[in-house]
């Protein structure tokens, strides 16, 4: 696996044979109960502070983002154990467009390679009875989650909430997780940047360098700031698996996850399943509704309407 | 909208709020604005003095947008919840821009990857000069102030690299630079065109001035100034009206161009002329229309569509999709590509180019069957329409003299008004078999006219519009039609029986796809007359002229800057455009006096922005030599079908004397310029407040506005710092120049034109002010202006100085903060319908049968066209048909994806890039079966004009190939290239900078642009086939062959099938 990785940096050594000990049993029985202790407390919980609850809405003339928007800042003013997030996505109404792939992509900085939620655009039949299908796939954010269980030292872990969240702090890069994975929903930080293979220099006539810095600032993933190059184990999340967090950083602000957000065909619905009033559950108790691969009875809480 | 400062959000207090959003909204807003610091790292983009309201470029929908700055650079692009091009509804505008922050409107993935079209690491900073031939990609930096002299002054500018030869400067194109008198020559030029004055006559009058004249044999060119030229890629509308001043009014030239033939002219010309209204002349109307997608039952989706292009899938996307599932809406999509749209509704997969005879098809049926909405054809006035429940009208009755192709006016049967003035300006309809006058917007007197007559009057020989369309429509058959359009004729009916099933509550939408053919004015003209057969226009669910936009130009009265008039000695140009085009009728030309029919290359009088024509007439020197080409933010040699032959033309330095681009990266046809001036890209810079297309249907005003800071070096301008940019190089030019309207007092006494926000802030001061008195929106609380400033404290002292703003719009400054806090102006959404009515309708006449089309000649044929469509095929501009050897058996036609613009998204690593890498060549199943090809086979386009390679630069040579991909959701015996691929520059190429080399990136030389390979036009043989009457380029009606070059059986061996 160590070929796969772009750079000889001695900090890309050091990480080299902190994955060689990894494969010692001891060492990571020690990593394990370290890092669960920690990672438990650093996943700090908040509640944002309405002073009074939301009533379901009665007007209907509003767009579907912002009666979403209201659900989830009701789900946020119970405690974390109460909520249970859930995505439904109507593949109806879903136009094929990338735009949450896209979108994702810019809100989370995440490099080349890296990918939450790609689309997948399907055809079926023959010319001219012809099918098209487009199908969004994000993490399932599974119940049972065949990903957190194969991690050697306990670096993922299903939140009380529901969202399968990676320790970048903890992660070595193994990569069994995305192997486990039935959905292929992880995918591996190799630490590349967008303009890798763009001329490089310094800024003069063209604007070399100029024009790249805007991938450095931090990205906000799980609450915190993350930028590439540092973190407890080099580089971080260089280095790491990584996958969808539901955006959890904009659900902390009481925001939608970017990829409802910013769906073109408003296919992307999102709530607290357990809140039986919200839109969210309303359509996954729908009888169109389903979930991909059910025989990996994992319990995906991402339902599909066809 | 009634806005009041008490309605404004002062200190949260979100009183208003609820109008739009709803209770739960209002309660949602509060609390999140609430929220404080809980120990987590703060997540700056929901931080409203993060964020900044503009406008998207990466396609022409111009979405508002909701940028977010993060350490002073843009990282993340949004939708603006504000606009109803984002949300549907939109949060109401009386919410503050601090109670919004956390509320995301959605965006397209072009949209999204906007971030690294700005940050693009080939984005020019400072000025490049070539130090090698054109072309030869090598250059070096020079300063500002260097580059503006030379251009203005001109001189042996290139003979550090052995080039002796003088090139000229602005001072050699502004010579006629005295507004009266360019006046009076105007003025006498036209009475030359209009037979009052002989080109002697002219020529004794004016002795003194002749010198002025770019040839005194030809007064009707005008004068030398014409011999500069702006040719624009993406220049309108955002950037139109400073662009424009400084070619028309400035410098005093008439060519300035916009590139809208190589998109979509012929669906605005044949709009424009089919909404004309009759005052004297015929003034053009509204360039489109759209359905009412909300309400309607039926759409048809005509080569577009809701999801890919068009304008566009982010003010489409919500609004049909969710009309789709809920089962209001059905849509049919005609395309020979099973496209997303498609895949939503009814596929129609036409044959390419089949368009126009699935039309004619249609409106068969239609008539035969007696489909069509005849009381609202009947209403051959206001009156009528008022009558009879309708909003507008239309002129299907009106006789039309069927040997000249002019409507009948009252006066020519000795009817109608007793003065003879007004009889001239008065229509005819029979009622009841009795000539009746029209006067078209009388509301007093209804007339109701016969709608097929077919009879001799006054000794003319006479029929209603609707009699000759009727005719034009039968002069085939149904079976003819089904042939054509590769449409079996029970689909054809289905189809039409559909579209005829919902009452006013149908309508077709097209914008390219039916189109880019030598017909596509006929084509445009036959799917507008399908919707007005039903009489959709104005009705809920019917056809839309959209919610329009405030003035911006303060043409209203009390609206506080009349930007038009602020220029104190505004040229008036006059004279022949370059292109021909809207420079009236060739036969009243000097031209035709010498040459007569065939016109050496064709005139264009009804249309506008010829684009693909501009260099190949400068290199023909037809009708007149140019000495300045300035190429903005365009690639015409890339865009252009058959644009490969202008790489030739650019090269030519004596026919190009001096060619200049602003552009953001040195681009396909950039790369010949001999000077390239950086731009600020779309977030770096101002544009002239817009409206949008009619798929938004209440008033919308949309402004962009500088929110990250600009890449291109800052410099000084006469003392003024500012990026180099467009604007700059304009500003500078024209105080060089002493040109009139820039400087101190540019815009009129007290009023400086040093600038850029001097000009784009008194247009964004119009907007606030609204179109009447009382309509202006509250001014900006001092809470809002602190967070103006904040909010801008990234942006360099050559961008935002505070006082400089203010100043620029006076008192105005508080209601200016509040458009630009919300990126625009945004009617509420509840206006968009008024019961079975738009809010906002066209009330006006419509024209089955277009005038000033019918009663013209082809320049070239000297044949007659038609007021209404005809049936037609491909033909070269003399008129002979286009023909094909049966070796090339496969239909060429084009698509954009959704993440793919013209030519500048191939810097978006994490959309273009990152989706699709590559284009590919998509052909059927069966077509690939039968010419041994498979997935990911190298092939060759190959067509009787083009061999599948060209020549870039000397010795180099670059080859139109790319991957086949087989699918079945693509009609057989058509192939279809995507946009946006296939680039030999844009950061594709290596190049020498200073002496240093700057590397490609090979990922942007990736697949391949199909354009080479379309038709050249037979007559001219320099230019690709083009629609005679709307300049239109052809992109599609060339038939192709595909030569394999490689297997591609390693790379299917490596791929998952289901990729």
């Amino acid at each position: 696996m160590n070929k796969d990785r772009p750079d000889n940096t001695p900090e890309s050594e050091e990480r080299r044979a902190v994955l060689g000990k990894m494969a010692s049993v001891t060492f990571a029985g020690l990593m394990l109960s370290g890092v669960l202790a920690r990672a438990q407390d650093a996943a700090p919980q908040k509640t944002l502070i309405p002073a009074e609850p939301f009533r379901a809405s009665s007007d209907a003339h509003q767009d579907v983002l912002i009666r979403m928007q209201g659900e989830l800042e009701r789900a946020m003013q119970r405690p974390i154990n109460e909520r249970r997030w859930g995505m439904v996505i109507d593949i109806r109404k879903c136009i094929g467009c990338s735009s949450c792939t896209v979108g994702c992509v810019m809100e989370n900085k995440l490099p080349p390679g890296v990918v939450y939620r790609p689309v997948i655009d399907k055809e079926k039949g023959t010319y001219p009875n012809v099918e098209r299908t487009f199908l969004p796939r994000p993490c399932m954010q599974c119940e049972d989650p065949a990903c957190t269980p194969v991690c050697p030292v306990g670096a993922t872990w299903k939140r009380e909430d529901g969202i399968v969240v990676i320790d970048y702090d903890a992660c070595i890069g193994c990569r069994y997780c995305l192997t486990a994975c039935p959905y292929q929903a992880r995918t591996f930080d190799f630490g590349e940047h967008w303009t890798d293979n763009a001329a490089q220099g310094a800024d003069g006539a063209l604007a070399l360098t100029a024009a790249r810095d805007y991938q450095n600032p931090p990205n906000f993933e799980y609450g915190k700031h993350w930028k590439r190059g540092e973190g407890i184990i080099p580089k971080s999340p260089v280095g790491n698996a990584r996958k969808c967090t539901f955006c959890t950083h904009r659900l902390d602000q009481g925001m939608l996850p970017m990829c409802v957000s910013t769906c073109v065909g408003r296919a992307t619905f999102f709530g607290d399943l357990n809140d039986p009033k919200s839109l969210v559950a309303e359509l996954a108790e729908a009888p169109n509704a389903s979930i991909l691969k059910p025989e990996a009875g994992t319990h995906p809480n991402v339902y599909y309407l066809k | 909208m009634k806005l009041s400062r008490r309605n404004l959000i002062k200190g949260g207090a979100l009183a208003g709020a609820g109008a739009l959003l709803g209770s739960e909204g209002t309660r949602l807003l509060a609390a999140i604005q609430a929220t404080g610091p809980d120990g987590h790292d703060s997540y700056d983009l929901a931080q409203p003095e993060n964020i900044l309201y503009s406008q998207c470029l990466q396609c022409n929908t111009q979405c508002t947008v909701k940028a977010k700055i993060q350490n002073g650079l843009l990282v993340k692009i949004d939708g603006n919840p504000y606009s109803p091009m984002n949300m549907q509804p939109q949060v109401s505008y009386d919410l503050s821009p601090q109670s919004v922050a956390k509320v995301d409107g959605h965006l397209c993935p072009k949209g999204q990857g906007g971030v690294q079209t700005i940050y693009d690491p080939y984005r020019i900073r400072m000025v490049l000069k070539r130090s090698g031939p054109r072309g030869s990609r090598r250059w070096k930096s020079i300063p500002f102030e260097q580059a503006i002299q030379e251009i203005t002054e001109g001189g042996q500018l290139f003979a550090d690299i052995g080039e002796n030869r003088h090139v000229p400067g602005f001072k050699e194109v502004f010579v006629l630079n005295d507004a009266g008198l360019m006046k009076s020559l105007g003025d006498d030029a036209a009475a030359i065109r209009s037979g009052k004055m002989t080109v002697d006559e002219f020529k004794a009058k004016h002795k003194d001035h002749l010198d002025v004249l770019i040839d005194p044999e030809h007064p009707d060119l005008g004068p030398k100034n014409n011999q500069f030229v702006f040719q624009g890629g993406r220049i309108g509308p955002d950037r139109e009206v400073f662009a424009k001043r400084f070619t028309f009014n400035g410098i005093g030239s008439v060519n300035w161009y916009a590139h809208t033939t190589i998109c979509e002219q012929a669906h605005h010309v044949a709009f424009l002329w089919s909404t004309a209204q009759w005052d004297g002349n015929w003034n053009k109307g509204t360039n489109h229309m759209k359905p009412d997608y909300t309400q309607a039952e039926f759409v048809i989706f005509w080569g577009t569509g809701y999801t890919e292009a068009n304008f566009g899938p982010t003010p489409m996307g919500p609004q049909v999709s969710q009309a789709i599932v809920d089962g209001k809406l059905k849509v049919a999509v005609v395309d020979p590509r099973l496209s997303k749209t498609a895949a939503k509704g009814w596929w129609i997969p036409v044959r390419p180019g089949g368009d126009l005879a699935l039309a004619f098809g249609m409106l068969r049926w239609i008539i035969e069957n007696n489909r069509y909405d005849e009381a609202f054809l009947r209403n051959a006035n206001k009156g009528a329409a008022k009558a009879g429940g309708e909003k507008s009208w239309s002129n299907s009755t009106w006789l039309v003299n069927a040997e000249t192709g002019k409507l009948l006016r009252a006066k020519d049967i000795g009817i109608g008004n007793a003065e003879p003035l007004i009889a001239a300006d008065q229509f005819v309809a029979l009622v009841a078999g009795q000539p009746v006058a029209v006067t078209t917007d009388d509301e007093k007197s209804a007339v109701v006219g016969d709608l097929v007559v077919d009879t001799s009057l006054g000794g003319f020989k006479v029929k209603t519009g609707f009699q000759v369309l009727k005719e034009s429509v039968f002069a085939h058959d149904m079976a003819y039609y089904a042939d054509k359009s590769g449409v079996d004729q029970e689909s054809i009916e289905n189809l039409a029986r559909e579209f005829t099933a919902h009452g006013k509550k149908a309508a077709i939408d097209f914008y390219r796809g039916p189109i880019k053919v030598t017909y596509g004015y006929y084509a445009a003209q036959a799917i507008i007359a399908l919707n007005l057969l039903i009489g959709n226009i104005d009705h809920t669910g019917g056809f839309a002229p959209g919610g329009g936009g405030w003035d911006a130009m303060g043409g209203k009265k009390g609206q506080p800057f009349p930007i038009g008039k602020m220029h104190p000695g505004a040229l008036k140009p006059f004279g022949v455009k370059l292109t021909r085009e809207s420079s009236g009728p060739y036969e009243s030309s000097t031209f035709f006096k010498r040459d007569g029919y065939p016109a050496k290359r064709p005139w264009f009088p009804f249309t506008d922005d010829v684009y693909q024509e501009v260099i190949p007439a400068a290199y023909a020197g037809y009708p007149y030599p140019i000495k300045i080409l300035w190429l903005h933010y365009g690639t015409p040699a890339l865009s252009s079908p058959a644009g490969h032959l202008q790489i030739k033309m650019l090269q030519d330095t004596s026919r190009l004397p001096l060619f200049i681009c602003t552009d953001i990266v040195l681009g396909e046809t950039s790369m010949f310029a001999d000077y390239v001036f950086p731009d600020i890209a779309y977030l770096e810079r101002w544009g002239n407040p817009m409206g949008t297309s009619p798929v938004t249907l209440t008033k919308t005003t949309k402004i962009r506005q500088p929110v990250v800071a600009p890449i291109p070096e800052i410099v000084s301008v006469e003392g003024e710092e500012m990026p180099i940019s467009m604007d700059a190089v304009m500003i500078a030019v024209a105080q060089k120049l002493k040109a009139p309207g820039y400087g101190k007092d540019g815009l009129g006494a007290g009023y400086d034109f040093k600038r850029p926000e001097q000009f784009y802030l008194k247009m964004v001061a119009n907007v606030a002010w609204g179109e009447k008195e009382g309509e202006a929106v509250a001014t900006a609380s001092a809470q809002d202006v602190a967070l103006f400033v904040k909010a801008r404290r990234h942006l360099p002292k050559g961008v935002f100085d505070l006082a400089k703003w203010q100043i620029a719009v006076g008192n105005e400054w508080g209601r200016v903060v509040t458009v630009l806090n919300h990126g625009g102006r945004f009617e509420a959404a509840d206006k968009a319908h008024a019961g079975a009515f738009l809010g906002h309708t066209w009330g006006k006449q419509m024209n089955l049968y277009v005038e000033p089309v019918g009663s013209s000649k082809h320049s070239v044929t000297g044949k007659p066209l038609s007021g209404v469509p005809v049936f037609q095929e491909m033909t070269s501009f003399d008129g002979k048909p286009v023909t094909f050897g049966a070796e090339y058996d496969l239909a060429l036609f084009t698509y954009k994806e959704i993440w793919g613009g013209q030519s500048r998204t191939v810097g978006n690593y994490a959309a273009q890039m990152a989706l699709m890498p590559e284009n590919f060549i998509y052909i059927n199943a069966k077509d690939a079966k039968r010419l041994g090809l498979d997935d990911y086979d190298l092939v060759r386009l190959v067509s009787p004009t083009f061999n599948g390679t060209f020549e870039l630069t000397p010795g180099e040579t670059v080859s139109v190939e790319g991957k086949v991909k087989v699918i079945q959701g693509m009609r057989p015996g058509a192939v279809a290239v995507s946009w946006s691929y296939g680039h030999w520059a844009y950061g594709a190429k290596d190049m020498t900078v200073n002496g240093q080399v700057v590397k490609g990136e090979a990922s942007r030389a990736k697949g391949l642009v199909p354009n080479p390979a379309m038709g050249v036009d037979g007559y001219l043989k320099d230019v690709c086939l083009t629609d005679p009457i709307a300049g239109d380029a052809a992109y599609g009606g060339t038939l192709i062959k595909l030569v394999k070059i490689k297997s591609g059986a390693a790379e299917r061996g490596a791929v998952p099938k289901s990729a």
